[in-house]
């Protein structure tokens, strides 16, 4: 399924944040933290615990978490359809806030919400998503990481608080990013201690621009992967100075998708086609694709293909195979 | 072919501080009310010539209201999560709040009374809940469904009631404690519920981008169209006898459709797209008494149509999105809302091809209102 792009420009819709974390990984603290830093934001804040956030003065509402399978029960079709009636009725509030933080359940799949903000039809238009921020608790994340909650937040993050630095030694803050690392090469990591990443880190961060599609660490692409974490979430980065075949490439995508779209969380990609001047860039969320041509390469790059899958049960060496059969 | 005669002439307007969500007509047509994003409710009381504003400006929105048909309340709620009542004093008479009634059930947004008297129905979380006003206050009984209640309408008669959530539209007989509901499955959710006016054909606009409809209300096999360009918004029947069923019309994306039953066969229903709007049709209505469409857009424009689909006359406000609308019961006047808090109140000369039966009409009065 292809989303259909929105028709409005960025700049006119409202920015989202989708903040996710497991219990007591400091969603709450971040929260408050947003809604009282001098920031010069009006948030507007939807949260599924309600009674932790106290601040007066805000636009704090409340909502049930209900998720509406809109496709035989399909979890790429599943949207969150409290989300689509709130915000709904939020959006002709639009000129009291300038950015929307949705806080989820420490048990949530952030898959459908972030899924609503391209399938709904409205908030597609109103709204997009700016990033999500994966909270996790440096202290206990060992104890919950074969939970399929935890390794669905950490795959889809964009921004990965690692939490309560004052708690652990620096050794396991080391081993956690690594882990962290394996499933999620994408996201920008930040230490933090009670939250503390500073707001540009969090707020206004871009991470769904196509144009920013790809921030792979350096360090991920270059090292090689010994698998010594057995997780059922990991990634796999593929990267090819030869330019790719536009049909070869997209057919793969496309059966890729339709095959294994539930198991396949987030994919981005920048991508060189043979003959073309210009980059491509590509991101999918599950079944979701969006792709746009973007800027020409510039004189100072090489071009070449830098292309991330982050999913469940990957089998790197026959992703790889099919990728390079996609070589033009 | 000479151009028809305008329809809209001349017009009223005024001003909210905020995006206007819900506007309703009293049954005699003698007042208007508006809510807003920001909260506020206004009350225009014609035959007094004044207007009032029941509630001010607050961080909180409403987003649906209505008069009661006996005449006696006047209903809003919305963000509060607060169902808000007034009782109707007659013209020139300022309306007496009754204390908000909490429902802890988070943002109300569905509510309808029943056609007759003082029973209104009212979504709240996963249950729907009835206010007497007889008793003035909620009955103990409810209704409950599997998920979030996104509709709620009464059969013309009053009967029966019909509620809709994600997986299903439920039907029931709130007067017959007895009654076991019955339940239509829809494979999404239903966001727009209306009942045809004879009361024998329910219509569901739903989320996944169709329309739902069962005759003989509801117990025999219904119609699923698919195949819309987007979630089917807002629907409305027109009061009018067809043939077979009245005209249906439906919102979604930027088209309206205007639905007609040529013979009773599954494939029967015959649609006629309106092409026109440049942008969201946020609601349709069908002027009282007649098959005259109206359609209400982001694009700044309503539409008047009549029921075979030629476009009578295009109405523009000053630009900003049209997102409500709402026909005097004498089927004369239109009001529309705008989200930048403008409304605009037209008087209707209805077309040669939408007349249907005579209707005297007291227009209202002007008082006040001019801009």
């Amino acid at each position: 399924m292809r989303s259909a792009p929105s028709t409005a420009p960025d700049r006119d819709r409202l920015p989202v944040t989708v903040l996710t974390g497991y219990l007591g990984s400091g969603k709450t603290t971040l929260l408050n933290r947003i809604l009282t830093h001098e920031h010069g934001l009006k948030v507007a804040v939807i949260v599924n615990e309600f009674g932790e956030v106290g601040i007066d003065n805000q636009l704090v509402i409340d909502a049930d978490e209900e998720i509406f399978e809109m496709n035989n029960g399909c979890i790429c079709c599943t949207v969150r359809g409290d989300l689509i009636r709130i915000i709904g009725n939020l959006m002709k509030r639009r000129d009291r806030f300038d950015h929307l933080v949705i806080e989820t359940t420490g048990l949530a799949d952030p898959a459908p919400v972030i899924q609503t903000f391209f399938v709904d039809e409205d908030l597609r238009d109103q709204l997009r998503l700016d990033a999500v921020v994966t909270l996790v608790d440096l202290r206990h994340v060992e104890q919950h990481w074969d939970s399929e909650e935890v390794q669905e937040q950490l795959a889809f993050a964009d921004v990965l608080l690692l939490n309560k630095t004052d708690l652990v030694e620096a050794e396991a803050l080391e081993a956690i990013r690594q882990r962290t690392r394996a499933i999620n090469p994408l996201a920008r990591v930040i230490p933090t201690c009670r939250a503390d990443a500073a707001m540009d880190q969090i707020l206004g961060v871009g991470a769904f621009e196509l144009e920013r599609a790809l921030a792979i660490d350096p360090e991920f692409l270059a090292s090689d992967h010994d698998h010594e974490h057995d997780d059922a979430v990991s990634s796999v980065a593929f990267i090819e100075a030869r330019p790719m075949s536009y049909k070869k490439l997209g057919e793969w995508i496309d059966r890729l998708v339709s095959e294994r779209g539930p198991d396949l969380f987030r994919m981005k990609g920048i991508i060189q086609f043979d003959g073309e001047s210009h980059r491509y860039v590509f991101q999918s969320v599950h079944m979701l694709i969006d792709s746009a041509r973007d800027r020409p390469w510039r004189a100072d790059e090489t071009p070449r293909t830098d292309f991330v899958i982050i999913g469940r049960d990957l089998d790197e060496p026959a992703l790889r195979a099919a990728f390079e059969a996609c070589v033009a | 072919m000479a151009p028809p005669q305008a329809l809209v002439q001349e017009r009223l307007c005024g001003t909210c501080g905020n995006a206007i969500t819900a506007q309703a007509w009293s049954a005699d047509g003698e007042f208007l009310a508006m809510a807003t994003a920001g909260g506020e409710l206004l009350l225009l009381d014609f035959r007094a010539g004044c207007e009032e504003l029941l509630r001010g400006e607050r961080d909180s929105s409403l987003d649906v209201l209505g008069f009661s048909p006996d005449g006696r309340f006047l209903m809003a709620a919305g963000q509060g999560g607060e169902l808000l009542l007034w009782e109707m004093g007659g013209t020139g008479v300022r309306p007496m709040a009754f204390d908000p009634v909490p429902l802890q059930a988070g943002w109300l947004d569905a509510a309808a009374w029943r056609p007759q008297g003082a029973l209104l129905a009212l979504g709240a979380g996963r249950r729907v809940r009835l206010w007497d006003g007889d008793s003035r206050a909620l009955r103990e009984e409810s209704q409950e469904l599997e998920r979030t209640v996104l509709s709620v309408a009464w059969s013309r008669d009053g009967q029966r009631l019909a509620a809709a959530c994600h997986g299903e539209v439920l039907l029931w007989r709130p007067d017959d404690p007895g009654d076991l509901p019955q339940r239509c499955a829809t494979g999404s959710a239903g966001v727009a519920l209306g009942w045809s006016d004879q009361g024998t054909l329910l219509a569901s606009g739903q989320l996944d981008g169709s329309l739902m409809l069962w005759p003989d209300g509801a117990a025999g096999r219904g119609w699923q169209f698919s195949g819309f360009p987007g979630k089917v918004r807002s629907l409305a029947w027109c009061d009018q006898p067809g043939r077979l069923a009245p005209l249906l019309a439906v919102a979604s994306t930027d088209i309206a459709v205007i639905w007609s039953q040529q013979d009773r066969g599954t494939k029967g229903w015959k649609p006629e797209p309106l092409v026109l709007h440049e942008g969201r049709v946020n609601a349709v209505a069908f002027a009282p008494g007649s098959s005259l469409l109206a359609s209400a857009s982001s694009d700044g424009t309503v539409a008047l149509w009549d029921g075979r689909g030629r476009l009578q006359q295009l109405l523009e406000g000053d630009g900003q999105a049209i997102t409500c609308l709402s026909w005097r019961p004498d089927g004369r006047h239109l009001v529309a809302g705008g989200d930048q808090g403008q409304w605009w109140l037209w008087p209707v000369t209805l077309p040669p091809s939408a007349r249907s039966r005579p209707q005297p009409s007291r227009p209202p009065r002007s008082g006040g209102f001019a801009p």
